[in-house]
């Protein structure tokens, strides 16, 4: 419960200093405030996909279900943050480029890690018996990360790419602001702590439904 | 240790001839696979018409029509064994991985198979310029490379699964997705003269990686 109101509070505080306080980005301008959601999102889609590739690992080791919910639990997270990310990036291209969607290798390999964990999750739906479910997700879940990194960060390094990199690009078009920067690792932190959250209620869930099949 | 090597090389060769042979017998996957391989070539060359001066074009069409082929055909490896129920067997007298290496070559010569009559087919039909054919091979082994290790993996993955035939496409096609993107830039750079080392890079690593994360995975495919 307190972690709960703690993570409403930080994300609801440095959301306000982010719209009302920080300054705009000169090329960016309005579009800029896209960033302390969009970016996150981002973030949290690959923490959570290696998450859930860790845990098939440990998964296929260890053989405890429980590595399983978390497998099962931070890749549907993932998925759902990669559309938020999808999402919020197609609006700013909107503004910034003219078009929702333009196949630019960003938008390209974002929408790649989507369908995958897209597959991912149509697969565990039609395997039966929670063992071999368990196991063969996981080794989807591990191939299936195989192509995390290079789409999210050879990708776009390779082929041109419009998209703006101000974080990982130090030798960038554009200065991040003190003030910018200090909000968005605000809203990092609190993407991930609400991240941790809602996993450790997924996994929760899991382990009731699977206490009230037995 | 050497002769356990030379005797699991051994029982991987003859789980690839035994894979032939039985294909050679019915040859229901490999006409099946030819067929619709050749059909859709020709619905794409019909409908599209000769395009000598579109490169572009050219190479996404290629790869569409090569995926679409493989990925119709290529879960039958072991989907077969489970209609027939005789995986039990195999794997009395082969370890789970030296069954999917076996699969694996197997896999990668049916599809050379495939593409030595889709893709010359391919270049006629569609009226393309003459290709750089080290480059243009490069990144069409490469390619099938990478199609085999994943088709194999979740081959094996779909065969125990519900519906087998109709999640193995929809399950294989999004990790396939980076070799298509790559696969079409690469080939649109050959004919269009440019470089190709960024794309051939970028196969290249996803098929190592593809083929060495497979070969931790395969000890995992069967338990009970």
């Amino acid at each position: 419960m307190i972690w709960r109101i703690g993570i409403f509070l930080w994300i609801a505080a440095t959301m306000a200093v982010a719209l009302l306080v920080a300054p705009l980005v000169p090329v960016l301008q309005e579009t800029t405030r896209v960033l302390y959601f969009h970016i996150p999102s981002a973030w949290i889609t690959v923490v959570a996909l290696g998450w859930s590739m860790l845990n098939s690992v440990l998964y296929l080791w260890r053989r405890d279900l429980r590595r399983d919910d978390h497998a099962a639990a931070a890749a549907e997270l993932g998925f759902l943050f990669c559309i938020a990310a999808t999402v919020t990036g197609s609006i700013w291209a909107k503004s910034m480029w003219g078009s929702w969607w333009n196949w630019d290798p960003r938008e390209t390999s974002i929408f790649f890690v989507l369908l995958i964990y897209g597959a991912y999750l149509a697969l565990r739906g039609s395997i039966e018996g929670e063992e071999k479910r368990a196991r063969l997700s996981a080794v989807y879940s591990i191939i299936a990360f195989v192509a995390v990194p290079p789409l999210i960060f050879v990708v776009p390094r390779i082929y041109s790419t419009l998209h703006p990199d101000p974080i990982i690009n130090t030798s960038g078009k554009i200065d991040m602001d003190p003030m910018i920067r200090w909000c968005f690792f605000s809203m990092l932190v609190g993407f991930t702590f609400l991240f941790s959250w809602l996993q450790s209620l997924r996994v929760r869930v899991f382990r009731l439904e699977r206490r009230l099949a037995a | 240790m050497p002769n356990a090597a030379s005797s699991s090389a051994a029982t991987v060769w003859a789980i690839l001839r035994k894979e032939c042979r039985s294909e050679w017998r019915t040859r229901y996957g490999l006409n099946a696979a030819v067929l619709f391989a050749v059909t859709s070539l020709t619905a794409v060359t019909f409908s599209a018409g000769r395009m000598p001066d579109r490169p572009d074009l050219l190479a996404a069409l290629l790869w569409i029509t090569l995926l679409f082929a493989a990925l119709a055909s290529m879960s039958h490896a072991f989907v077969r064994e489970m209609e027939s129920r005789t995986l039990l067997l195999l794997r009395l007298v082969a370890s789970p991985t030296e069954i999917a290496l076996g699969k694996l070559l197997f896999n990668i010569a049916f599809l050379l198979v495939v593409e030595a009559i889709t893709v010359p087919l391919f270049l006629v039909l569609t009226g393309a310029p003459p290709v750089r054919l080290t480059q243009f091979l490069t990144i069409l082994g490469l390619g099938t490379l990478s199609l085999a290790a994943s088709s194999t993996l979740v081959g094996a993955v779909i065969a125990q699964t519900r519906s087998r035939g109709a999640l193995f496409a929809g399950v294989s096609l999004p990790l396939l997705l980076p070799v298509l993107a790559s696969g079409v830039a690469g080939t649109r750079a050959q004919w269009d003269g440019m470089p190709i080392l960024a794309d051939v890079r970028l196969l290249a690593a996803y098929a190592v990686a593809l083929l060495g994360v497979s070969l931790l995975l395969y000890d995992h495919l069967w338990e009970d």
